[in-house]
Formats: structure tokens, C-alpha cells, sequence
């Protein structure tokens, strides 16, 4: 039996779950929110490892139209922020338009009707619009190491943490040095008898502000008394960040300024000239994500960690050996490799107008209109895909932005009367040259390192969104007609 | 001095004898008139407009003067400073129209040049500026210029206290103020002067001849040129419409990108909001 509804999202991540509180505080009911998963959460109920958190700051890192005054600290742990999403479902009425368990298999445009059928593991849906909201970061990634079937200990990746392997006195290999590897090294080198990290680049750090990084019981309290504090802290925090863009795209001085922060940051931190020197970084500051600095060089100066300076490369039994010839025998692996970003998996589920998938359209790299549409696929607005990540600013504001676009189309659709909404091919290409060409000189494009930004099968920028958050908001939070081909009914 | 943007033009001319130094940068040929950026007092493009200068490059033509003291003692005038731009402005936008955004004391210099250059100046930006200097001004003026000659540490932490915003200050630790703004630019003589000048503005007729489309940006926590200033030039001026930003008078190290992008979004479309209108800030 296939339900009809107005609209389907596709995944119960901040973008779904965020969408589907706008609808239901507009009184709108015809919508189902299916996510593949047990709960919804998306990116917060994936990720448990040990030290999770949010790095930029909670309070800016949330609804704006649910602000929060109890975050514990400025990097609120990942709990809290699963616990805050699952709240927002509840609180507002979601539960009952959420169907867990429930995987997306197939969605396919039906010219004839004019409307999206959607095949999923658990019944169909028939339905006008299609939202996928299914993150660029939910698909994990592990590296294709010869040997890794056979290996003779335990392995996981961070975002599919087995917390039924004990750590307690083991030997544990940690691999990458991105966002996720940073929070939970600390953790791993307090509870394992030695932990080694393969490195195939070092990370960027912000410098620590020295301020306290818990909210005090008082400052919970004049939050919840006197939200203004709140929406104040949360301006403050999006202002600063906004001020670390112009380095993105090179500007001279600014980009010097925050090169010099981060390494005299390092300098201070390690002092042994050789572990240092493989702790600091090849490349220009912001062709990676700068992290939050924790306590990730105050673990690797500890005696029981050993910083492998080269890409784990094979697996022999036990035995870990690295691109540089060095070899460890490991009892777990902790895979910290990150997530198919440049080609996410729910574009090979989603069919168009002519029956080829989404991800065939992309096949030379993510591209869009207004970072939302793109043609071929009628009333489809895609959520957290081509240029949209933020290597500066909180990816909520990014996905705030784009539930306001998609409810301005509904708006419009509801008013006109057209049959459907779809992206000229013009509109897509003006839309992507003017990208590359904000992109051109950054630090993502010419900062001599591999970073998940860049589609490795064309060099062009297919993730990231090149300018600040704030220009994403000016001009790409409102449907926009004329990038549209709109079709009348018969 | 090239580290403010990547493809930079600049150069030196003479004004009457002061060598005035300009900078430009970003395309000639946009659809966007270029914009002329005037500094405040102790300031220059790289104190005041490291931010500001090379984003707005990326989106259109900016150029940039460096306020220069006129040869001799003589008392500095508001003319005198809008020569310069003028002269800047005529070498490297000869014809067309312009956008002109002016800083404090840049901004009483770009509201004068734009109401004796109506012709020329289509859209206008006057960030923490004044129309007439108030009793607050000057007693605020008088301690500094005591404390300046006599106290040189006393003169230094006023300076802080003066120009940062109540909320900015209380946020950050000693260290963190001392790299947040760079030492004002300027000879001690010409600071003399220039603050000699800050004692006297008066420039009601001008601002009321303005026809430009105008938006005033006034700073909520400013104790130098207090909001109520930026409020009487959205009055006085007839096409204007007013921005607060949550910021001190130092706005260009505060809060440079909420800055850039009101300035950026304003240029792009300079009559979204009609005359008369209070702009909301931006709510992230
Ligand atoms: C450890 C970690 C820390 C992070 N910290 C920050 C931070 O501090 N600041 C920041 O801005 N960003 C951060 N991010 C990025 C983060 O992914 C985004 O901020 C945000 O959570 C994305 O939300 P989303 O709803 O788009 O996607 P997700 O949260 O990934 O949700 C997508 C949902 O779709 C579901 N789904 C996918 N495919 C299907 C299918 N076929 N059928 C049904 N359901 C499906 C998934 O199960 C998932 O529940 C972090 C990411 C990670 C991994």
C-alpha cells in the first residue's frame, strides 16, 4: 500500500528534524520524516566515541527557534546534542510524522502524475515533494587497506563505535587526525596501554581562549532567566566565526595572522623538536578543518602514545604496518577516516525525470541552484549537499537557511498553483560558475593538501560553500522563481 | 603595506602638499559603481580597512584614502581632508558614479565631500559618524588629552576603555586587547591636529543637502561617537535608512565581518529598504 503525503524527508538528522518542527509550527501535517536508523539524531546518535562534541559553540551550533540555556559547555558532548534534537522531535509534535527503521531504497519522479515515489524498507509513499536531508557526513568512509578483512583484532570506525570492546590496558591503533581522531585521543591515551596514530597530515589548531569551557550553574540559570544573554552569546560566537572567512580565501594579512596563531599555539604546547616538527602541518592553514584544540597535543607528549607519521598502509595478522615502514601490533583499530562527502550515497537512490540517478547526474562532481536544486529532478530540494559545508561557521545556520528556502517553495507552489518546480540547466551553470569562481585561490583549491572539499574526480570545489555563511543566507534562503522552470497544469 | 590584498594597485599624489597615499584593488569593470573607503581618526586602509578593503575587492572595485597632514600648522579643516579624497577620487574614478563609505571621523569627511559632489556620489555609508561635536565629546576629549601628555599608561587604558564596547572589553583578557588593534598611524602632530579638529565639527548645512542613498550604521555600545549621533544623521539625511551593530566605536575590530557584509549587502542593493527604514540586525 503506497501513503500519499505533500512532502517526504529523507533522514531525521538537525536538517529533518529541523524542517519537520517549521511544518508542524505552521500547522502543516501531510509530511513523514523516515530515517533509516533505530532513533532519530542523525550525525549525534552515530557518533558516541569517547570526548564527542560539537566544536563550534553550542550555542550558536542549534535551532535558532529552540535555543537552549542548559548546555553543559561551550563544546556541548554529543549526548547532550542528541538528547536536545530528540527533545525538539518530541516537544513539537514530530514523533508521530517520524517512521524509524525505515530506510529509503528507491525514489523515483512519475511524469504521468507529477509526483515522487518513494520505495523504502518498511511500506512506499507517494508524495509532491521530496527533501532529503540525509547529511554529508552519515556515509562512513574506511580506507581500502590490504589485509584489513583478515585483521586479527578488533576495528571499527568512530562513528560506528563498538562500545562492547573493552580498552582497558590494550594496544590501539588510532587512524587519521581529522575533527573526530582530535576528540577522541585524549580518551583512547587515558584508558590504553598505548595508542598509536597514523598521521598522513597534521591538523591546524584555533588557539585556546583560556576561558572556562563549562557553564556555570548561574550562567544556565540568567540564560533560561533572560534568553537575550543567549541570542547575544549566539551573535557574538557567529560574528567571530564569520571573521576567520577571509583567510579561507587568502587574504594576505589575515591568513598570516592565523597561520602564525596556530603554530606559536603548537610551539608552545610540544616542546620536543622532533615530535613537533611532525606535528606541524605541510600545508596552508584552512585547506583542512581547523580544529578545536582540546587536549590533543597535551596527549600526544604523554609516554604511551607514539605519533606514526605516515598513512597506515597494511595489516598482517596483528601487525600494523605504516606507508613509512613501521610496524605495530595492535589489538583494536579505530578507524577516524571521515565520510563520503564528494559522493553521497543517497544520490544513487533517487531517480528523475528522465530515470537516471542522481548520483549519474553528478558523476563530474555535486552541482545545484541555489546549493538546493537541480534540473532534472522536479520538487526535489536536497539539503546539506553541493556547497554547503562551512569550514568556519556552524553548518545549523547553513541548514536554517535552506528549510527556509524549501518552505518559501512550498509557499509558492501553494500560491501559484503550478504543477512543479524544476531547476533550469541555466540557472544551475551561472550558479556553479559564479562558485568557482569565489573558489578560485582559496586555500580549499591551492592549499597543497587532500582535503574531502574538492571532488577528487574534477579538482573543483563540490562541498564547501566558498563565501560567508551570512552571503549563503542573503541569497539562497528564498525560493527564487527564475532559476525555475515552472510548470503549469494541464 | 601589500599584505592588505592580493592584487593591489597604489600610489602617492599630492594635495596641496600632503602626499596623500591610495590604494585600489578588485574589477573595473562590475556592475557595481566602485567604493571610496575613508578612515577615522589615527587610523589608515591597513589600521581601519584590513578587513573590510580586500573582501569588498572580491565582489567590486574598492578604493582607499590615507588621510595626510596638509604642510604647516595650520588649523586642520573637514576641508582640507575631503580635498584629498577628491583628489584621490578623480584620478581613480574620473567619471561615474561612486559609493563612499567613511569611518568616524571619515564618515564627517565622506557626508561633506557627498553633499558638495551630489553629482557624483550615488550611495553613501557613514559608519559611526556625527553631525556636531557634543559637550560629552569634548569633556571625553579633554580628559584624553590631558591623560596623554601626562600619563602615557592612564592615556592608553582610557583609549580601551573608550573605544572597545562594554560587552567586547568584559570578554577578554589583557593579552588578548593588546593584539586586537593595531598603534593609531600618524605623526604625533598630525593625531594633534586631527583631534583638535574632532573639537569642531559642525556640518548640519552639508548634511542636509545630501541626496545620496545613504545607510547610517550606529554602534549600541559606543561611548566616542554615541549612537545618538548616527540617530540624528538618520534624521537629517532624506534618503537614509539606519543599521545598529551590537559593537563599541572600534566596529572595524569588533565585529569587521558583521561590518563588511551590512556594507557588501547594502552596495549590492543600496534601495532595498526604503528611506526611512530600521534595518534589523542580522539574528544567526
Ligand atoms: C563527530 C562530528 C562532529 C561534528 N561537529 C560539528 C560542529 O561542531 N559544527 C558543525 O557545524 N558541524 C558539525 N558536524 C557536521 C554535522 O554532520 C552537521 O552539523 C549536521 O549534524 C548535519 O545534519 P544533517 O541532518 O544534514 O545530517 P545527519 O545528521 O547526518 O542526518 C542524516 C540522517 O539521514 C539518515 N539517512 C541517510 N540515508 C538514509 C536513507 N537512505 N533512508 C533513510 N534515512 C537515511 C541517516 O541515518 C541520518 O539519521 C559534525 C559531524 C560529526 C560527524
Amino acid at each position: 500500500m503506497t501513503e500519499q503525503v505533500e512532502v517526504v524527508v529523507i533522514g531525521a538528522g538537525f536538517a529533518g528534524i529541523g524542517l519537520g518542527i517549521r511544518l508542524k509550527r505552521r500547522g502543516f501535517d501531510s509530511f513523514v520524516v523516515l530515517e533509516r536508523a533505530h532513533d532519530v539524531g542523525g550525525t549525534w546518535r552515530d557518533n558516541t566515541y569517547p570526548g564527542v562534541a560539537c566544536d563550534v559553540p553550542a550555542h550558536l551550533y542549534s535551532y535558532s527557534f529552540r535555543l537552549n540555556p542548559n548546555w553543559s559547555a561551550v563544546q556541548a558532548p554529543g549526548a547532550e546534542i542528541w538528547q536536545y534534537l530528540r527533545d525538539g522531535v518530541r516537544e513539537e509534535g514530530v514523533t508521530e510524522h517520524v517512521r524509524l527503521n525505515t530506510e529509503v531504497t528507491a525514489a523515483r519522479w512519475d511524469e504521468s502524475s507529477a509526483r515522487w515515489q518513494v520505495e523504502t524498507s518498511n511500506g512506499s509513499w507517494s508524495a509532491k515533494f521530496v527533501v532529503t536531508a540525509c547529511g554529508h557526513l552519515s556515509d562512513t568512509r574506511l580506507p581500502d587497506i590490504e589485509g584489513l578483512d583478515a585483521f586479527a583484532g578488533e576495528l571499527f570506525h568512530t562513528a560506528r563505535w563498538n562500545h562492547g570492546v573493552p580498552l582497558e590496558g590494550k594496544r590501539v591503533g588510532l587512524v587519521g587526525t581529522g575533527a573526530s581522531a582530535v576528540q577522541v585521543l585524549p580518551e583512547l591515551q587515558r584508558v590504553a596501554a598505548e595508542v598509536v596514530v597514523f598521521q598522513r597530515s597534521a591538523p591546524y589548531f584555533f588557539v585556546p581562549s583560556g576561558r572556562r569551557p563549562e557553564f556555570s550553574a548561574a550562567q544556565k540559570r540568567l540564560f533560561a532567566r533572560y534568553p537575550a544573554a543567549m541570542r547575544e552569546l549566539r551573535s557574538e560566537v557567529f560574528w567571530y566565526s564569520e571573521g576567520n572567512f577571509p583567510a579561507r580565501v587568502r587574504v594576505p594579512a589575515l591568513l598570516e595572522r592565523a597561520r602564525n596563531a596556530s603554530l606559536r599555539y603548537l610551539e608552545s604546547a610540544v616542546t620536543d623538536p622532533e615530535l613537533r616538527a611532525k606535528l606541524t602541518p605541510d600545508y596552508e592553514i584552512g585547506c583542512k578543518r581547523i580544529l578545536g584544540p582540546g587536549r590533543y597535543y597535551a596527549s600526544m607528549v604523554q609516554d604511551n602514545v607514539t605519533l606514526e607519521a605516515s598513512a597506515l598502509s597494511r595489516i598482517e595478522g596483528s601487525t600494523a604496518h605504516s606507508a613509512g615502514g613501521a610496524a605495530f601490533d595492535l589489538d583494536v583499530l579505530v578507524f577516524a577516516t571521515g565520510f563520503d562527502a564528494t559522493e553521497p550515497r543517497f544520490a544513487t537512490l533517487i531517480r528523475g525525470r528522465d530515470g537516471s540517478t542522481l548520483a549519474e547526474s553528478w558523476s563530474d562532481g555535486m552541482k545545484s541552484t541555489a546549493s538546493i536544486s537541480t534540473p532534472g529532478f522536479p520538487n526535489l530540494f536536497i539539503t546539506n549537499g553541493a556547497n554547503t559545508s562551512l569550514g568556519h561557521n556552524s553548518s545549523v545556520y547553513i541548514i536554517e537557511s535552506q528549510i527556509d528556502y524549501i518552505l518559501s517553495a512550498l509557499d509558492y507552489v501553494d500560491a501559484t498553483g503550478v504543477a512543479f518546480v524544476e531547476a533550469t540547466p541555466e540557472g544551475e551553470h551561472a550558479y556553479v560558475d559564479d562558485l568557482a569562481r569565489r573558489s578560485e585561490g582559496s586555500v580549499w583549491l591551492s592549499g597543497g593538501c587532500h582535503n574531502w572539499y574538492v571532488d577528487p574526480r574534477t579538482q573543483t570545489l563540490t562541498v564547501t560553500w566558498p563565501d560567508f555563511a551570512y552571503q549563503f543566507r542573503e541569497e539562497n534562503s528564498r525560493f527564487d522563481p527564475a532559476s525555475y522552470h515552472l510548470a503549469t497544469r494541464e | 603595506m601589500t599584505a592588505l590584498a592580493r592584487e593591489l594597485d597604489q600610489g602617492v599624489i599630492d594635495v596641496g602638499g600632503a602626499s596623500v597615499r591610495w590604494f585600489a584593488a578588485g574589477a573595473t569593470s562590475g556592475p557595481l559603481p566602485p567604493v571610496v573607503l575613508i578612515h577615522g581618526t589615527g587610523g589608515s586602509t591597513e589600521g581601519h580597512f584590513s578587513f573590510v578593503f580586500p573582501m569588498l575587492a572580491r565582489t567590486q572595485r574598492v578604493i582607499s584614502v590615507d588621510l595626510a597632514p596638509p604642510p604647516g600648522n595650520a588649523e586642520l579643516t573637514v576641508d582640507d581632508l575631503e580635498r584629498q579624497v577628491a583628489a584621490v577620487v578623480d584620478r581613480e574614478a574620473p567619471t561615474g558614479p561612486v559609493s563612499v563609505l567613511g569611518y568616524s571621523l571619515g564618515a564627517v569627511v565622506a557626508a561633506s565631500y557627498a553633499a558638495h559632489h551630489a553629482d557624483r556620489v550615488q550611495n553613501l555609508v557613514l559608519v559611526a559618524g556625527w553631525i556636531t561635536t557634543d559637550t560629552q565629546q569634548l569633556l571625553r576629549q579633554d580628559v584624553q588629552q590631558q591623560l596623554r601628555g601626562g600619563d602615557p599608561v592612564a592615556f592608553k587604558k582610557l583609549s580601551l576603555l573608550l573605544a572597545f564596547g562594554v560587552p567586547f572589553l568584559a570578554k577578554r583578557s589583557f593579552d588578548e586587547l593588546a593584539t586586537v588593534a593595531p598603534p593609531p598611524s600618524g605623526t604625533p602632530e598630525f593625531l594633534a591636529r586631527l583631534a583638535s579638529l574632532n573639537r569642531r565639527i559642525d556640518i548640519a548645512d552639508e548634511v542636509a543637502a545630501i541626496r545620496a542613498v545613504t545607510l547610517v550604521i550606529g554602534c549600541t555600545h559606543d561611548l566616542m561617537v554615541p549612537r545618538h549621533h548616527s540617530l540624528a544623521l538618520f534624521g537629517a539625511i532624506e534618503d537614509a535608512r539606519y543599521l545598529e551593530l551590537s559593537s563599541g566605536h572600534a566596529l572595524v575590530f569588533e565585529r569587521p565581518a558583521e561590518l563588511h557584509l551590512a556594507v557588501r549587502t547594502f552596495l549590492s542593493q543600496p534601495s532595498r529598504h526604503p528611506a526611512g527604514t530600521v534595518i534589523p540586525a542580522e539574528q544567526p
